[in-house]
């Protein structure tokens, strides 16, 4: 099957192309467990050792941790632009958990689809990108009609 | 390495530029290739046909344009008012006579692209008929393009030195009558 049918964005960036400051995109993330169930333990562990680090060490962030009866343990990140992603954490061991923690609250929220025209370089200009005054010849004073430099 | 920092390498590299050329004594096709060129934003390298990367393009003196042969009074240019017997034919004199600019400005929008961009191009297209530019256009200009013909000297802007050192071909008779 070609590509063509599957969605599609081109490539963007919440940082507006290294114009602005970096803001953590994750808003909000909430760990769903079950105090009993087999399947949330290693959440359980993440809980008791981890999640309190985590939420100090991101400020910007909400930590939910609250307990259901559930069989399916989940963890529910939403993004500053409105998106929702929920991952299951079924029968993961705490270390797992932790490192999905830490890799959510480090996307952006964008959709992780097909990019279009993924330009890309693994050998960036050392002479440094292209901005319009590059090889133009230097000018003193502002520029003006010939007829009136003469003068 | 450039001492930029990443935000002003971004404004840096998509800023506008603002082009002056001088159209006195140049034929307008020639001025209009040059214009659509830098209106599309062709001449650099980060163009590409989505990211609206055009420069402005500042064209004074358009009223001392040149064409070339009998185009003053062969070249005709056509328009249709939309009511029958509406089919108007201009000479380019006339048309020029009307309006100094309108000939520049017609052979840059031919040369533009036929999409939705070329509206906006054109709005980029700064056009005087006389070499005077208001203030802020003038504080906005960053390149003068050289102009794509050699002006030719009239003969009253030679001194007379370089009229007597220019060599004759023959040596007229005393009694040689020059009309």
């Amino acid at each position: 099957m070609t590509s063509r049918g599957t969605p599609s964005r081109f490539l963007q960036s919440v940082l507006q192309n290294g114009v602005g400051r970096y803001v953590c995109q994750l808003k909000r993330i909430s760990l769903i467990f079950s105090k009993k169930a087999q399947s949330s333990l290693g959440v359980r562990e993440y809980i008791e050792e981890g999640v309190v680090d985590f939420a100090k060490k991101n400020p910007g962030t909400v930590v939910y941790v609250s307990p259901q009866s559930c069989r399916i343990p989940k963890i529910v990140a939403e993004y500053l632009n409105g998106n929702v992603r929920e991952e299951i954490v079924t029968a993961k061991p705490s270390r797992e958990v932790a490192a999905l923690v830490q890799k959510l609250s480090e996307q952006s929220g964008l959709d992780i689809i097909r990019i279009r025209k993924p330009f890309h370089t693994s050998s960036p200009s050392v002479q440094g990108q292209w901005h319009p005054f590059t090889n133009r010849p230097p000018s003193i004073g502002p520029i003006k009609p010939q007829d009136s430099q003469a003068q | 390495m450039s001492s930029f920092t990443k935000s002003a390498q971004q404004w840096a590299s998509f800023a506008r530029s603002w082009f002056l050329i001088d159209a006195r004594m140049q034929p307008p096709g020639k001025i209009a290739t040059m214009c659509s060129v830098r209106l599309q934003g062709k001449h650099k390298p980060i163009y590409h046909a989505l990211s609206d990367c055009g420069d402005h393009v500042v064209i004074m003196n358009t009223r001392h344009i040149a064409f070339s042969g009998n185009k003053w009074e062969q070249k005709v240019y056509s328009s249709h008012t939309g009511f029958p017997g509406g089919f108007k034919q201009v000479t380019a004199a006339q048309l020029h006579h009307k309006d100094p600019t309108a000939i520049i400005k017609l052979a840059v929008y031919g040369m533009l692209p036929r999409n939705l961009h070329r509206r906006t191009m054109m709005q980029r297209l700064h056009l005087f008929p006389d070499d005077v530019l208001p203030d802020d256009v003038l504080q906005n200009l960053t390149e003068e393009l050289p102009q794509p013909r050699a002006v030719p000297r009239k003969l009253s802007e030679y001194t007379q030195e370089e009229r007597d050192a220019f060599p004759m071909l023959w040596t007229p008779p005393e009694d040689y009558r020059m009309k």
